[in-house]
């Protein structure tokens, strides 16, 4: 009864999403609140959310295909899964915040080597089929278990995702096999790392190279991206883990690990924030002044100190430190979402403010028109589209959920050793949980 | 009188300046010729008749630029440096601008002129006029700044267009390729002046009982002819002075030069040492914006 409420809800608020992007398509880039002056809004904050949470997400991955960090396989698969479709979402807000979304094309005949932009879409596309294949072969012994044990629809969609592919009958076979997954996964998952940091640094640089906005303008915001990113990743993985995932004797461990990562990166996250800013409003240089001031103290100032202070920075680590005492799995299931939605607000702040002070002093007086103006305030459209296209997004990964094998172990295991020799390994219980 | 007049030559008396009804008359003669003739090159290219047989009219003029030309005859000066430049191959001639910030008076003309030139919508402006105060009351006083594109030798938006829609002339003028132009915006964002602003797709006469006709008249922008109307481009592009580069192109100077009424904004070809612009830029008064950018505006302030 609950799933049904859950998928019609969904469903509904796709519905809006979609009629809300047929206005889009219809009426063009008129339907927003962006300005010429103020030329980025909620879909490129959604944008750059989305991106990064999927690099987030991809890098989680590689600590547990590529440097073995075995008390986290239990959510190899989903964080390879969420960095899938939180990808779509990210290029479905960058597509719909194109004036000529038909024209998208362009971006892969028309070359131009020096834009960041340029360089991006292609880490995007090559990304994703990264991860596709990852997922593909860290799935493919159950995908070949589904299209031969399974009937109706989830025998149907096993054989077409295994490719043919079938988990071979005698234990040597098996075992070689697993051999290849696990070389395979490793090299794609060294590959991928580079990769994911280009993804999403490669994002904040879109922003840092820009000369016109000493906001943007520091080599510590493509840092900032990363590490972001990784608290966005590694968020949404606690909570979808706890919240859905399996309840067994493994669980409280696995979430352990995850939340000790989230509070380090968080951490790590608030001390290259205090430098931005310190260094910022030290340096005192105007326009970088003007968008300072209004994240610390301006119109920005309640989505800082609420949002990124305080729902993606103190309430989680104040929830993790106490489900430490109590066990309680919940309480970190909450730090993480407490720390994705509070990651949205630190990418509002990430883009909004570095359009508040004009170009040039008085710009915004030479010539008056509502769409020349330095402040912005997003249109029904643009919020209807976006919660359209995170509904969708969250409708196909839950549907993905349901039907493919992510979270439960088949116990064929893609990382085949397992020694207590290695450093990262907190396979043993290291918590009181 | 003139600052200008000043500068090109001590050797001059001020007595030169003073022209004889003679003269004037002489010069009212040729002005009317040149109108003529204007007029008939117009009328010749918009109607595309005889387009071969008025060409010889373009070609420049061959009596030699006398080096002192009194003020109001800074725009023939001009016009007829245009024409020398536009007979070198594009890649020798850079154009550039020069703004009189002393005989700017803030009539925003040039931008209205420019609005009208190039059909521009609502939202889009390439040539506002910014005005500064300066000191506190009772000592104040106000400079204008017309912010037109900087036409960048180095421009940062050039590097960041993901599809290379929009690139620089041989000749120097930043340009944008509407059928390329995907319409992300990043360029807008890159430019530290502002001068870049995006074609929404609004009309002035939207929501009034009739969406008026002129507003879908095809502007000649890039001597293309473009319809204004729902999707097509310029619609959801990025757009940018480009130095009226259809009315260069067909001999005429900018819209803005021609239209000032203060005769501060002057353009000419600035790798040829002899025009007008090379002799402005040569002043101490000389100023581009935010240098520190090394961004090489090729727009030249005077202040």
């Amino acid at each position: 009864m609950q799933k049904r409420l859950y998928y019609i809800l969904l469903l509904i608020l796709t519905g809006v999403g979609f009629w809300a992007l047929g206005v889009r398509f219809m009426d063009g880039m008129s339907v927003t609140h962006l300005t010429s002056y103020f030329s980025w809004g909620l879909w490129v904050v959604f944008y750059i959310f989305f991106i990064g949470l999927s690099a987030g997400s991809f890098l989680l991955s590689t600590m547990i295909y590529v440097f073995r960090m075995h008390a986290l396989e239990r959510v190899g698969r989903l964080s390879l899964l969420s960095a899938l479709f939180s990808l779509i979402a990210g290029l479905m807000f960058v597509l719909i915040d194109l004036g000529h979304p038909e024209r998208f094309w362009h971006t892969l005949v028309y070359r131009n080597m020096s834009s960041v932009l340029e360089w991006e879409i292609h880490f995007y596309l090559l990304y994703i089929l990264l991860v596709l294949g990852e997922l593909w072969l860290v799935m493919r012994d159950d995908l070949s278990a589904m299209a031969t044990n399974d009937t109706g629809i989830r025998g149907t969609l096993g054989k077409i995702l295994s490719l043919g592919y079938r988990t071979a009958p005698t234990q040597e076979g098996q075992a070689k096999q697993a051999h290849t997954v696990e070389r395979w996964v490793k090299i794609l998952g060294i590959i991928g790392i580079p990769m994911a940091l280009g993804v999403h640094g490669g994002t904040g640089s879109i922003f840092a190279v820009q000369i016109a906005k000493p906001y943007w303008n520091s080599s510590i915001v493509p840092i900032i991206f990363i590490v972001s990113a990784l608290v966005s990743g590694s968020a949404l993985v606690t909570f979808l883990y706890s919240f859905f995932g399996e309840k067994d004797a493994e669980k409280p461990n696995v979430l352990a690990s995850l939340s000790n990562l989230l509070i380090m990166f968080i951490g790590i996250d608030l001390i290259l924030v205090f430098a931005e800013f310190l260094i910022g409003l030290y340096s005192g240089i105007p326009q970088d002044m003007q968008s300072l001031k209004a994240v610390v103290a301006g119109q920005y100032g309640p989505i800082f100190w609420i949002g990124q202070i305080g729902l993606a920075a103190l309430l989680p680590i104040v929830l993790i430190s106490l489900s430490h005492k109590n066990g309680s799995d919940l309480m970190k299931g909450l730090a993480g979402l407490s720390t994705v939605i509070g990651i949205i607000a630190v990418r509002i702040n990430l883009i909004l403010p570095a359009y508040v002070s004009p170009q040039i002093p008085s710009l915004e007086k030479a010539y008056v028109d509502s769409r020349l103006v330095y402040s912005y305030f997003p249109s029904s459209i643009e919020i209807l589209t976006s919660i359209g296209i995170i509904a969708l997004v969250v409708l196909l990964f839950s549907v993905a959920w349901e039907l493919l094998p992510v979270v439960s172990n088949s116990g064929h295991q893609t990382s085949g050793r397992r020694t207590e020799s290695y450093e990262i390994n907190t396979k043993g219980p290291t918590h009181t949980a | 009188m003139s600052e200008l007049i000043k500068e090109e030559g001590p050797q001059k008396g001020a007595g030169q300046q003073k022209v004889s009804r003679r003269n004037l008359l002489a010069d009212l003669a040729k002005a009317t010729v040149g109108l003529a003739a204007g007029v008939a090159v117009l009328s010749a290219s918009a109607g595309q008749v005889e387009a071969e047989s008025s060409t010889p009219q373009l070609a420049p003029s061959p009596a030699p630029l006398a080096k002192q030309i009194p003020q109001d005859q800074l725009i023939l000066r001009m016009q007829r440096e245009l024409y020398k430049a536009l007979q070198k191959p594009a890649e020798q001639r850079q154009w550039a601008m020069v703004i009189d910030q002393r005989k700017c008076v803030g009539c925003s003309s040039c931008t209205v002129a420019c609005k009208a030139e190039n059909k521009l919508p609502p939202g889009v402006v390439y040539r506002p006029v910014i005005e500064e105060e300066y000191g506190t009351f009772p000592n104040v006083s106000r400079r204008f700044l017309p912010r037109p594109c900087m036409h960048c030798t180095n421009p940062p938006c050039i590097k960041v267009c993901p599809v290379a829609a929009t690139y620089k002339q041989k000749d120097g003028i930043v340009v944008i390729d509407y059928d390329k132009c995907i319409g992300c915006r990043y360029c807008i964002s890159a430019c530290p002046y502002g001068a870049r602003t995006f074609d929404w797709g609004e009309y002035y006469t939207e929501g009034t009982p009739e969406l008026e006709k002129y507003e879908l008249e095809p502007a000649f922008e890039y001597g293309e002819k473009r319809a204004r109307v729902k999707h097509n481009s310029p619609i959801n592009n990025t757009r940018k002075c480009h130095f009226c580069l259809h009315r260069l192109n067909e001999g005429m100077l900018p819209m803005c030069v021609t239209t000032c009424i203060g005769r501060a904004t002057y353009f000419g070809d600035k790798s040829d040492p002899e025009s007008l612009v090379s002799e402005l830029i040569g002043s101490s008064r000389v100023m581009r914006l935010k240098e520190e950018l090394g961004t090489e505006p090729n727009l030249y302030y005077l202040v």
